[in-house]
């Protein structure tokens, strides 16, 4: 295990924002390679902001939250970001409305 | 928990990544304020025993799922993240909304040295934990990849 004392920190985009940038936190997981041309899905994906800054670097990116009102607009933030590549669903984690072996990479991010 | 993560097993190809990222609550929170390039220590911040309780769940979960051989740990780490504020009163108000960590800071400085400070900036740092796994799936064992192969009969 890494000593935390040793670790580079990483700032919020702003004092609102509760959560490290999107690249910010890939870089800090091993670098953008981890999903630069994968199809990627995003389990819990709130508001979609990790999934909408991981998807020009990903083949695809799918996000699945239960909550019908962040996928709206996670949905508005991808329209809104110009990004194509990026599909939303309501749904839960237990049941995922995938086909067997869909994705390279699964993200977990806050949200187990 | 476990459900899911079986599920995300199911919906990884062969080769396939799951990342488990999250708050590390094994890590106590610090209030600091930027001085130049360092921090100064003000005090330190609780995770709330619901979220303790809700992490280690989690932790148990990611245990099972690799002793039931989904996954094996590639990479595993933690990094720092620091949530800035422009005042100690905001700081005060985004623990008092914030549902992970306790209401109030323990502070190690006198509440004369935060009165002198309050207009300034602060952080508060946590430690962000993360793993990298990678989906172990069922290999066709090779005496039934021969007997299937044509070549091999």
């Amino acid at each position: 295990m890494i000593d935390v004392g040793t670790c580079v920190p990483i700032y919020s985009s702003n004092s609102s924002s509760l959560r490290p940038r999107p690249l910010d936190e890939l870089r800090a997981w091993g670098g953008t390679r981890l999903i630069r041309g994968r199809k990627v899905l995003d389990v819990g994906c709130g508001d979609g902001r990790f999934a909408v800054g991981l998807a020009p670097l990903a083949a695809s990116v799918d996000g699945i939250d239960p909550d019908p009102e962040a996928i709206r607009i996670a949905r508005r933030n991808a329209r809104a970001a110009g990004i194509r590549n990026i599909h939303f669903e309501v749904g839960a984690a237990q049941q995922l409305p995938y086909a067997d072996d869909t994705f390279d990479v699964v993200i977990l991010s806050w949200s187990l | 928990m476990v459900d899911a993560l079986r599920e995300t097993h199911r919906v990884l190809a062969p080769g396939g990544v799951l990342v488990d990222a999250r708050p590390d609550s094994r890590v106590v929170a610090r209030v600091e304020r930027p001085t130049g390039s360092r921090f100064q220590r003000y005090g330190l911040v609780e995770t709330n025993r619901l979220t303790l309780k809700d992490d280690r769940m989690s932790d148990v979960a990611i245990a099972h799922a690799k002793r039931e051989r989904l996954f094996k740990s590639r990479r595993r780490g933690r990094f720092w993240h620091l949530v800035p504020f422009e005042s100690l009163a905001e700081l005060r108000d985004y623990l008092w909304d914030h549902l992970r960590f306790a209401r109030r800071a323990r502070w190690s400085v006198d509440a004369a040295t935060r009165r002198r400070h309050a207009a300034d900036r602060f952080v508060i740092r946590r430690a962000i934990r993360y793993e990298v796994l990678s989906a172990i799936k069922a290999t066709v064992p090779s005496t039934a990849r021969a007997a299937s192969d044509p070549r091999m009969q």
